[in-house]
């Protein structure tokens, strides 16, 4: 090879890597018309037997000519065990009607009501196309579903990519949409209703849906040799029935804060104290801001990211994460990471209800939409065999700790367990590899 | 809020010329792991673990969902 050839090498792999920048990874001369997979096992699991999922996930991508690809991409999870229902701890056992409407569930004294009827298994399927439009453009589309048992959603995504500067920028902008049917077991409660005994149904009505609208912008910039940035703005809008079916609320007293209680009519199980469903608005916008960076230290590879999250729930965020990739050897790696993310409490987040005050128009307890923080720990490792794949393993762990505001909290509840702070194991094992 | 965005992105566009690398500096950013996009299918997996157990979504990519679980 003279010195044109190898001149003419360097400057085909550059043009490749050049285009990493746009939406897809560029097909190589070597890599065209090949098929590469990623496929991941994964295991979820909560302290307390709360929820357990097992997921198994494949990836495939073929490169043609031309840079274009298509991926498809395959998930099936298994989940299990109790989750938390919104009502607060008593110093007495606590009777629940199960959301089938067909059996009833105890919560032992002292302790935070899970709902243990929970378990599902979901399939989801999602395929994407990527090509250049024009010389500078790339554009990339795909299609996504995935189903449940209660649940079934159908999403479809186009963006368009710009590069500039000898593709050292490259802007981007995509819109996204989806449609989800919910079908909750026995149905989706109105709002606020009360939880009723087993076998009355007048709390429920059938299946309902929402639909979300994403765009997004992106703008993704070479800073040096070293370094590339990337900088996303999006925005979302989800409108129609946003409520999560399984949740409730307790109604409890003014002065004790206990949950007010209740007999079941004569013959029939049925709650032993007073919990109504929860309420949310039926639209919600959100913005974020996203960046982040990598930074090559000779081998060592940096990746930090941020995002800033704010909604009209008056939900804010913000999202910390740093990778550090560190080779051993010269095919393997160890890539210790951390996570922070801490929110605030949605304007309509209350602990419980007080008896004898009107209903508020909005309220749920759900955990999810409260006050905490959360760390994730872990480590991975991966390696690369002779014939090119590679195998990882990922171990994490991951810590969320909140608290109901003050003011929320009436007598009794004070004693007693209000936010059940969340500690789960991620192990996942990954193989990648070509055909 | 766009127009905002228009004129930041025309800026920052602007001066991003005199930023970044000649083709023939690529070798580093060329590498697999340096590409923003890598391990895809672990940053989705994050995406749909964290979506279901906050009340953030999205940011990187899509907004993610299709999950009953929020």
């Amino acid at each position: 090879m003279n010195d044109n050839d190898t001149l003419t090498a360097t400057l085909a792999a550059a043009t490749c890597a050049l285009l990493g920048s746009t939406i897809a990874t560029p097909a190589t001369a070597a890599e065209a018309d090949q098929w590469s997979f990623d496929s991941s096992l994964l295991y979820y699991g909560e302290s307390d037997d709360r929820v357990q999922d097992v997921s198994a996930a494949l990836s495939a991508k073929r490169n043609f000519e031309d840079e274009r690809s298509l991926g498809i991409s395959l998930t099936a999870d298994t989940l299990t065990g109790a989750s938390a229902s919104g009502a607060t701890a008593m110093n007495t056992p606590q009777t629940f009607t199960s959301p089938s409407g067909r059996a009833v569930y105890t919560t032992p004294a002292g302790d935070v009501p899970l709902d243990d009827t929970f378990h599902d298994t979901r399939f989801a399927l999602s395929a994407n196309w990527t090509q250049p439009l024009a010389r500078l453009y790339t554009v990339a589309a795909g299609l996504g579903f995935s189903t449940e048992y209660d649940y079934r959603h159908l999403g479809a995504n186009l963006s368009l990519a710009r590069d500039f500067n000898k593709r050292n920028t490259t802007l981007s902008a995509g819109i996204a949409w989806s449609q989800d049917d919910i079908d909750p077991v026995g149905g989706a409660p109105v709002p606020l209703a009360q939880m009723l005994d087993v076998g009355n149904g007048t709390s429920k009505r059938s299946s309902d849906s929402k639909d979300v609208m994403d765009l997004l912008l992106g703008f993704t910039q070479v800073l040096g040799r070293n370094t590339v940035l990337r900088a996303n703005y999006s925005y979302s809008k989800a409108s129609g029935y946003l409520n999560d079916p399984y949740k409730i609320l307790s109604v409890v007293d003014p002065l004790t804060g206990d949950t007010i209680a209740r007999v079941p009519a004569g013959g029939v199980l049925g709650p032993t104290g007073v919990y109504r469903y929860e309420s949310r608005p039926d639209s919600r916008a959100k913005q974020s801001l996203y960046a982040e960076v990598k930074h090559s230290f000779g081998a060592p590879v940096l990746h930090l990211a941020y995002r800033f999250m704010t909604d009209d729930w008056q939900i804010d965020s913000h999202t910390l994460d740093a990778r550090l990739r560190w080779p051993i050897g010269a095919a393997s790696y160890i890539e210790p990471q951390l996570r922070y993310y801490v929110q605030s409490e949605a304007e309509f987040y209350r602990a419980s209800l007080v008896a004898g005050q009107p209903l508020p128009r909005y309220a749920s307890a759900d955990f999810r939409l409260g006050n905490f923080d959360a760390v994730t720990a872990g480590v991975k490792f991966g390696h690369r065999t002779a014939s090119g794949n590679e195998w990882s393993t990922r171990l994490e762990y991951y810590m969320q700790s909140g608290d109901v505001p003050r003011q929320q909290i009436i007598g009794n509840q004070a004693n007693r367990e209000q936010y059940p702070d969340l500690n789960a194991v991620i192990v996942q094992f990954g193989y990648s590899f070509r055909l | 809020m766009k127009a905002i965005l228009a004129v930041t992105a025309a800026l920052a566009l602007s001066g991003c010329a005199s930023l970044g690398v000649q083709p023939w500096e690529r070798d580093v950013l060329a590498r697999p792991e340096m590409s923003l996009d890598a391990y895809a299918l672990d940053a989705a997996i994050d995406d749909h673990i964290y979506f279901s157990k906050e009340a953030s979504s999205g940011g990187r990519g899509f907004g993610g969902g299709g999950c009953g679980c929020n």
